[in-house]
C-alpha cells in the first residue's frame, strides 16, 4: 500500500467527525473501519484485483460528505417508483427519505431504515450488521462502514414469503459540488422464507458524485432470495460497490445485476456457500458506451458439497468504453459434487471499445463438474445476413441482434414491471450506441 | 488403493543416479566476477560480456515474481554454482564420447547413437551446460542449416547470434530471464536459411548432472523466409535432495512464411512424495512470428519438476501469422505447476489456438495461466482456447486463470474450460470389458490428452504416452 494518500482519500477521511450512533458496538465497528480506511490507499492497477480498472480518474477528484439532503420533486421521484412493490425505502443522496418511502407493517417481514432498526431490533442488528460486509476487504468497504449512518434493513421471518418485491431506491440528486455517499443494505432472510430485493441506483440529475454501496445478504436454511441490482448512476458519477452473500443449507440465491450508468463502476459480488446443497444463480449485464468503464468481479466460494452455480455475464461496449469481467469459482477441498457453470460473452460495438475478461476456476475437489466459457467478438455475420434477407436494414438488424444479446440477462428478471422497463432502456441504448 | 497400485504410485524415479564426471566447477555465488569468469572460460567476445553484465545489473534491481500460484522456500542465488563444464575434450565421433556419459544414456534407456541413427535425429547433447557431442552436423551443413551449441555459434557466427539474441526475450524481460541472460552457460543455436525445410527433426537432450549446478540454458532458433524446422527438447534428471534451479530461455524467430515447431517432453526430477528435492523449472519461452504468414507451434508435455513456471508464448507480429500451444501438464505428489501461454496478436488476420490439458493427482497443484491479447490494430484476429483439467484424488488442486484482453472489435476470441475426473463408473465399465484398472486409467488419460499427443513427433508421442502411464497408473482406485 502506498503511504502517501491521494487527495481523494484525505478529503473523504478529513470530513467532519462522526457523531456517535448511540450504540457502543456500532461505534466500535465504525472506528475500526475508519482506522482501516486511514491506513489504506486507493488500489492501483499494479494490484492483481485492479489491474484492468484504473482508478486514477477517481483518485484525482475530491468529494465532500453530503451536507444536507436534497428534496427532489415528487414528480421526478414518481416516475422511478415501482407500484408492484410490497415496500419501498427511498434514500436521497444517501439520506433516508421517509416521506417518499412506504413501509407497511405486517407480520413476517420488517422493512426499516437503520435508525428504526437499531431501536426495534438492537440484538439482531448487533449480530448481523457488518458481520458479512468485511470492512477489511478494501478501502471502499472500509469507508462504507466507517461512515455508516444510514441503511436499508430487511428482516424476513422464518417460513414467510413476502408478497411483493422490496424496493430500495437510491436517488442521486446531482449537484455542482462533488459529494460522497455510502449506501448500505442488510437483508436477513429466515429459514424457508421467500423474498425479492431490488436495489435501484438512479440519478435524477447530472453531476459528479462518488458512491460506495455495500450490501449484506444472509440467507438461512432452505430460504430463497431473489436479488435485483440496477445501476443507473449519472454519467459523471463513480460507483464502487460490494455485495457479500452467505448461504445456509439448501438455500437459493438469485442475482440479476445490470450496469448501465456511471463514468466508472465496479461491483464485487462475493457468495459463500456456508453449508451443503446451496444453489446460486448470477446473471449480469453491463451495457456501456462513451468513456464508461464497468467492472464486474464475482466470486463464488463452494465450501461445502453439492453446491450449484449457474452464471452468465454479458458485456456490450460501444464508444471508447471499457468492460471488465472477473468471475472466480472456488471449489474447496471436500466440496464434492459441486456443479458450476459460467458463461461470459462480450460484444464490441466500436473500434475504440475494449473488454478484459478473466474467468477463473480454482478447484480442490475431484468429484465436481465445473465449466466456463468466454467469448468476445462482434455480431454473428450469418445472423445479420439472415435478418437482412428478411428485409431488415443493416442498422435495424444490428440493433435487433444487440438487443437480443442483452435481453438474455434482462429476461432473467423475475419482476415483470422491472423487466419491461429495463428492456425499453436497453432498446434505447442499442439505438444510441448505433 | 490396492497394494499393486500403491506400489506403482510410489515407484521411485527410474532415472535417479549420479554419474561421477570430473567437472570444471566455478565457485558458488553470483557476482560480476562470476560472470566475467563464465565469459572468459567460454572465450566470449566483449559484446556478449557486456550483454551479460547489463542483464546482471538489471537483475539486481528486480524482485522475484510472487504472482504465480506456487510456493517454495526462498532461493539463495549466492549458493548456486553458475558454471560447471565437463573436462574439455575434442570429439570427432560418437565413439569418443566419455564412456561414463554413454553409460548414463544407456541407463536412461536412450542409447544416443542408436536413437539418433534410427530416428534420424541429430542430437546436440547438453551435459551440464556445455555441448560435448554434436551429430549430423555434416548433413545439416549441406543444406546450409547451422545447428550447434550457442557457444560455438558465438565463435563461428557472431553476427547472427548478436542480431537475434535477446530480440524476443529482452535481457530485462523478467527476473529469471535476466538471470539467465547474465549467466547462461550454453544451449542450442539453430539457423534455418531462406527456403530450407529442415530434413530431420532436431533434438537436444538435456541432463542435469553436477549436484547444485544451476542450469541456465539458452536456446535460439531462427527460421528465415520460407524455412521450416521441427525441434525436440527432452529432459530427465538424476535424483538429488537439494533443489536445483533451472532457468532457461528459449527464443524463436520466424520470418515470412517460416514454420517452427517446438516440442518438449519435460521429466526433471520432481522430488519425493513429500515434496523434498526436485527441480525448480522457471523457464521463459517465447516465439516471435516476425514475418507475414509465419507459424510457431509449441507442444509440451510437462510431467516433472517440483515447480514448473513456464509460459511458452507467441507474439504474432506478422500479418496472417499463426501461433499454437498444445500442452499436457501432469502433477503428482507435491508437485506444483503454473503453466500456460501468451498469445499476443499484433498483426492483421492472426490466428492462435490453445489446447491445454492439466492432470493433477496426489497433493499436487496444477494451474493454467494464459493470456490472449488482441491489439487495437490487429484486425480479424481469431483465438480459440480450450483448457481442460482432470483431478485424480481429492487432495489436489486444478486452477485456471485465463486472461482475455480485446482491443479490437473485429476479433473473435473463444475460451472454454472444463473439469473432469476418472470416475468409478468409467473404471467399472472398463472392468466389465475385461480391462484392468491400470490399463483403463492409461487409456482414459491418453484419450484426455489425445489432442496434444497427436501434435508430437512420433517418437516423442510414444515416450510421452509411456511417461504419463508410468507417472499416473495406480493413482486411482
Amino acid at each position: 500500500m502506498v503511504a502517501a494518500q491521494s487527495t481523494f482519500l484525505t478529503t473523504l477521511l478529513g470530513s467532519a467527525p462522526q457523531r456517535s450512533t448511540g450504540m457502543a458496538w456500532l461505534d466500535r465497528v465504525r472506528a475500526a473501519a475508519l482506522e482501516r480506511a486511514n491506513a489504506a490507499a486507493v488500489p492501483s492497477a499494479r494490484e492483481e484485483e485492479w489491474r484492468f480498472t484504473d482508478l486514477a480518474p477517481l483518485a484525482r477528484l475530491s468529494f465532500q460528505p453530503r451536507a444536507q439532503a436534497a428534496a427532489p420533486s415528487t414528480q421526478a421521484v414518481a416516475a422511478r417508483l415501482l407500484p408492484q412493490a410490497y415496500a419501498r425505502l427511498v434514500f436521497v443522496d444517501g439520506v433516508f427519505a421517509e416521506a417518499l418511502s412506504s413501509l407497511p407493517s405486517s407480520a413476517g417481514v420488517r422493512v426499516m431504515a437503520l435508525e428504526q432498526a437499531l431501536r426495534d431490533e438492537p440484538a439482531l442488528l448487533e449480530a448481523q450488521l457488518a458481520r458479512l460486509g468485511a470492512y477489511e476487504h478494501n478501502v471502499f468497504t472500509a469507508l462504507n462502514t466507517a461512515f455508516l449512518r444510514e441503511a436499508a434493513v430487511v428482516v424476513v421471518d422464518p417460513g414467510h414469503a413476502v408478497s411483493g418485491p422490496i424496493h430500495v431506491l437510491h436517488l442521486a440528486s446531482g449537484s455542482a459540488e462533488p459529494y460522497a455517499i455510502y449506501p448500505r443494505t442488510l437483508l436477513v432472510a429466515g429459514a424457508r422464507s421467500r423474498c425479492t430485493l431490488i436495489e435501484d441506483f438512479v440519478a435524477l440529475g447530472e453531476g459528479a458524485y462518488f458512491s460506495a454501496p455495500l450490501a449484506e445478504v444472509s440467507i438461512a436454511p432452505d430460504a430463497a432470495v431473489s436479488h435485483i441490482r440496477l445501476q443507473r448512476e449519472a454519467a459523471s458519477a463513480f460507483q464502487i460497490a460490494a455485495a457479500f452473500v452467505e448461504q445456509a443449507r439448501g438455500s437459493t440465491y438469485r442475482l440479476v445485476h445490470v450496469a448501465l450508468g456511471a463514468r466508472l463502476s465496479r461491483l464485487e459480488v462475493s457468495v459463500v456457500h456456508g453449508a451443503t446443497a446451496c444453489e446460486t444463480a448470477i446473471d449480469g449485464l453491463a451495457m456501456i458506451g462513451a468513456r464508461q468503464l464497468a467492472d464486474t468481479h464475482t466470486s463464488v466460494d463452494h465450501a461445502h458439497p453439492e453446491g450449484r452455480l449457474r452464471q452468465t455475464h454479458r458485456c456490450v461496449a460501444g464508444g471508447a468504453a471499457h468492460a471488465v469481467f472477473n468471475g472466480k469459482i472456488l471449489v474447496r477441498d471436500g466440496a464434492q459434487r459441486t456443479d458450476a457453470a459460467q458463461s461470459f460473452r462480450g460484444l464490441l460495438l466500436s473500434e475504440r471499445a475494449q473488454i478484459d475478461a478473466k474467468p477463473q476456476l480454482e478447484i480442490f475437489a475431484d468429484d465436481v463438474k465445473c465449466a466456463h466459457g468466454a467469448a468476445i467478438g462482434q455480431l454473428d455475420a450469418q445472423a445479420l445476413f439472415y435478418l437482412r434477407s428478411r428485409g431488415l436494414g443493416e442498422q435495424q438488424a444490428r440493433n435487433l441482434l444487440t438487443y437480443a444479446f442483452a435481453a438474455e440477462v434482462i429476461e432473467r428478471i423475475a419482476v415483470p414491471a422491472v423487466r419491461s422497463a429495463l428492456a425499453r432502456v436497453v432498446l434505447e441504448r442499442t439505438r444510441e450506441a448505433a | 488403493m490396492s497394494a499393486v497400485i500403491q506400489d506403482l504410485v510410489n515407484r521411485p524415479y527410474e532415472a535417479g543416479f549420479v554419474t561421477p564426471i570430473e567437472a570444471d566447477v566455478a565457485p558458488r555465488g553470483l557476482s560480476e566476477e562470476t560472470i566475467r569468469l563464465i565469459s572468459a572460460k567460454k572465450r566470449e567476445p566483449d559484446w556478449l560480456l557486456e550483454f551479460r553484465l547489463q542483464a546482471y545489473r538489471h537483475w539486481l534491481t528486480m524482485s522475484e515474481p510472487k504472482w504465480p500460484n506456487v510456493h517454495y522456500p526462498p532461493i539463495d542465488f549466492q549458493d548456486i554454482i553458475y558454471y560447471a563444464a565437463p573436462k574439455p575434450k575434442k570429439l570427432k565421433s560418437m565413439d569418443e564420447v566419455d564412456p561414463e556419459l554413454m553409460r548414463t544414456f544407456e541407463k536412461l534407456g536412450v542409447p544416443m547413437n542408436e536413437r539418433a541413427a534410427l530416428a534420424g535425429v541429430a542430437v546436440d547433447v547438453i551435459f551440464d551446460s556445455v555441448s560435448v557431442a554434436t551429430t549430423y552436423k555434416q548433413k545439416l551443413a549441406e543444406v546450409g542449416i547451422i545447428f550447434c551449441s550457442i557457444s560455438e555459434a558465438v565463435a563461428s557466427h557472431p553476427e547472427l547470434v548478436r542480431k537475434y539474441l535477446g530480440s524476443v526475450v529482452p535481457p530485462a524481460d523478467n527476473y529469471y530471464a535476466a538471470l539467465n541472460s547474465a549467466v547462461f552457460t550454453d544451449g542450442s543455436f539453430c539457423f534455418i536459411p531462406k527456403g530450407v525445410k529442415c530434413p530431420m527433426d532436431l533434438s537436444t537432450y538435456f541432463r542435469i548432472n553436477t549436484q547444485d549446478s544451476g542450469q541456465f540454458e539458452r536456446t535460439l532458433i531462427v527460421a528465415e523466409e520460407g524455412a521450416a524446422v521441427s525441434y525436440l527438447e527432452g529432459c530427465t534428471a538424476p535424483k538429488f535432495d537439494t533443489n536445483q534451479l533451472h532457468a532457461a530461455v528459449v527464443e524463436l524467430v520466424a520470418l515470412d512464411h517460416a514454420d517452427i515447431k517446438y516440442s518438449t517432453v519435460q521429466n526433471w526430477y520432481a522430488g519425493d512424495e513429500n515434496g523434498v528435492g526436485g527441480i525448480f523449472n522457471f523457464v521463459t519461452k517465447r516465439g516471435l512470428c516476425k514475418g507475414a504468414s509465419s507459424k510457431i507451434s509449441w507442444t509440451q508435455v510437462e510431467t516433472g519438476s517440483a515447480i514448473t513456471w513456464k509460459y511458452p508464448s507467441c507474439v504474432l507480429l506478422g500479418d496472417n501469422s499463426i501461433g499454437e500451444f498444445y500442452s499436457v501438464a501432469l502433477t503428482n505428489h507435491r508437485q506444483q505447476a503454473d503453466t500456460g501461454t501468451k498469445m499476443i496478436h499484433l498483426g492483421n488476420n492472426t490466428r492462435s489456438r490453445i489446447i491445454s490439458k492439466g492432470i493433477s493427482a496426489g497433493h499436487s497443484n496444477n494451474s493454467y495461466r494464459g493470456l490472449v491479447k488482441i491489439g487495437a490494430k490487429a484486425d480479424n484476429a481469431r483465438n480459440y482456447s480450450q483448457c481442460d483439467s482432470m483431478l485424480i484424488g481429492s487432495r489436489c488442486g486444478a486452477n485456471t486463470f485465463p486472461y482475455i484482453q480485446v482491443r479490437n472489435r473485429s476479433a473473435q476470441v473463444e475460451h472454454e474450460a472444463t473439469t473432469s475426473k476418472i470416475g468409478e463408473d468409467q473404471l467399472f465399465y472398463f472392468a466389465s470389458r475385461g480391462v484392468g484398472a491400470e490399463e483403463a486409467v492409461s487409456m482414459i488419460i491418453n484419450g484426455f490428452c489425445k489432442d496434444v499427443f497427436q501434435q508430437l513427433p512420433m517418437e516423442f508421442a510414444v515416450e510421452a504416452t509411456k511417461l504419463l502411464g508410468l507417472k499416473l497408473e495406480g493413482s486411482v482406485g
